[in-house]
């Protein structure tokens, strides 16, 4: 009961986008050693996701999810360093993720960057306007399961087409799973340009990735 | 034809132009590439799209300088060339423009946002936009500050406007549908955006992009209820969809939008037009409601 009393406290501090009572509790739970991964899971994240609802609902914009994406990363700065101190599984899989060459539009990307890494996946944010090369290289770096790939133009969207085809060409396209995000990408434009899913907000890309690894 | 004598004319509508991307983009261009700088690149295909929307019967046509503002060009590098991208785009409209329509420049947003989501500063907008109205100013008859999600900046672009030129202004936001109404992805109403406007005392008031035909009926059927101002409409042709290379299109039927936009002038709008994936031919078929009227 007082845990739930706990992570409440927390995803209401989130909601309510109080980033120094969000910070002073991530605080608590590293002094108190309380187990991280469900501080992070039942609290920061469920905060997150309340936030994604709000957005669907027409009570937050984006500047409340922007400063929700901030407090998040923020506390998460405070949580991670001590998660892997404590042995715990701390990565689900590893994610490259960038917004394509010649597109500097990453709010979205970020925010994606941010949920998977609340839900305990290993993210490598690349930022913006990167090109498929690069992501490309990143990844077989890092040793990624997942690739993100963001685009908000209709003029940029293409890039996310030419990883997949770079990926092909260089006989390595199946040592990734691929995920595409940004306004104009439909489930047609993801079969098109060969990649394995999307999604229409943060909340349903963890689900994505999540579901996309176990299948893996 | 001085646009003012329109406006007070109450048995006229006002026939505004369609789309330009979506236009651009049929003719091939590069993917990745601002399309403002075709005004330079290929200054033919851009007269011709102007062309063919003033032969499709739009009474007023717009510059093609919807990413041309100081600051948009900034993030393409391509600042420094601001007064000959916005200058040859003057040139381009001119060249077809038949006596007695009009000239709009077109002034979109700047790309850049204030805190949190951004970090940019009220000042630094208009000084951005300042910056290509000086360019444009002596070839335009009016202007149209267009697809704008936060009323600061659109604030901003009226007040630069305003500093320099004295020409009619149509100010046109852009919302999203939530279950509470409409407002802007920055979270204005728009209510709150009708008041500011009214405020700067703008000409007409619209509402651009976003939202398709349908949705703008009801979009309408709100600004009617706030404002008495008269109202400019552009929606987008339904919803966007992704062809095999890429390309956006939007399949909505035009007799359905022109259907819709029959509607919004029974409701009382006065300048109507289309956004994305709008062309000369959704035009013709405005001007033939409006002709039956």
């Amino acid at each position: 009961m007082a845990l739930n009393q706990f992570y409440n406290e927390i995803s209401e501090a989130i909601i309510k986008l109080d980033k120094e009572k969000a910070t002073s509790l991530a605080k608590k739970a590293v002094a108190d050693g309380m187990d991280l991964l469900e501080v992070i899971e039942k609290g920061f994240g469920e905060g997150v996701r309340k936030i994604g609802e709000l957005w669907e609902e027409g009570e937050f914009f984006l500047p409340e999810l922007m400063l929700g994406g901030n407090i998040m990363q923020e506390s998460l700065a405070i949580l991670l360093p001590h998660l892997k101190k404590q042995g715990s599984k701390t990565s689900s899989g590893i994610v490259v993720i960038a917004t394509i060459e010649g597109d500097i539009h990453s709010i979205g990307k970020t925010i994606v960057a941010t949920m998977l890494s609340a839900n305990g996946f290993e993210v490598y944010d690349l930022g913006a306007d990167v090109s498929p090369e690069t992501i490309i290289e990143t990844a077989l770096e890092k040793k990624a399961n997942i690739i993100g790939v963001s685009a908000l133009l209709t003029t940029t969207m293409f890039g996310q087409k030419k990883v997949v085809e770079l990926l092909k060409s260089r006989g390595i396209r199946d040592n990734f799973k691929i995920i595409l995000g940004g306004a104009p990408v439909t489930p047609s434009w993801v079969k098109e340009s060969g990649a394995d899913g999307y999604a229409d907000n943060a909340v349903e890309a963890v689900k994505l990735v999540k579901h996309l690894i176990s299948n893996a | 034809m001085q646009f003012e004598k329109l406006l007070k004319d109450n048995s006229k509508i006002i026939l505004f132009d369609g789309g330009m991307g979506t236009e651009i983009f049929k003719r091939g261009i590069k993917l990745g590439q601002l399309p403002d700088l075709l005004n330079i690149e290929n200054p033919d295909t851009i007269s011709e799209i102007h062309k063919k929307y003033y032969e499709a019967g739009s009474d007023m046509v717009q510059t093609n300088t919807f990413g041309s503002s100081y600051l948009n060009l900034k993030k393409y590098k391509l600042e420094h060339r601001i007064k000959e991208i916005n200058q040859s785009a003057i040139e381009n409209i001119k060249a077809v423009r038949p006596n007695g329509r009009l000239i709009v420049g077109d002034i979109g947003p700047s790309g850049e946002f204030k805190p949190p989501v951004g970090k940019i500063s009220p000042e630094e907008w208009y000084e951005g936009f300042l910056k290509q109205v000086e360019v444009l100013e002596a070839g335009v008859d009016l202007w149209h500050i267009e697809t704008i999600s936060d009323i600061d900046e659109m604030k901003a672009a009226i007040d630069a406007i305003k500093k320099i030129s004295s020409k009619p202004i149509i100010s046109s936001m852009t919302y999203k549908r939530t279950k509470r109404g409409f407002f802007t992805i920055m979270g204005d109403s728009l209510e709150k955006c009708i008041k500011i406007q009214e405020e700067c005392q703008v000409d007409v008031i619209g509402s651009n992009c976003t939202l398709g035909s349908l949705d703008m009926i009801d979009l309408l059927k709100e600004m009617k209820k706030h404002t008495q101002f008269p109202i400019s409409i552009k929606p987008n042709a339904g919803k966007p969809r992704v062809g095999p290379n890429g390309q956006t299109y939007y399949d909505q039927p035009i007799n359905e939008f022109v259907g819709h936009i029959h509607e919004m002038i029974d409701l009382g709008v006065k300048i109507v037009g289309g956004c994305c994936g709008t062309s000369p031919e959704t035009i013709k078929g405005i001007k033939k409601v409006i002709q039956s009227r």
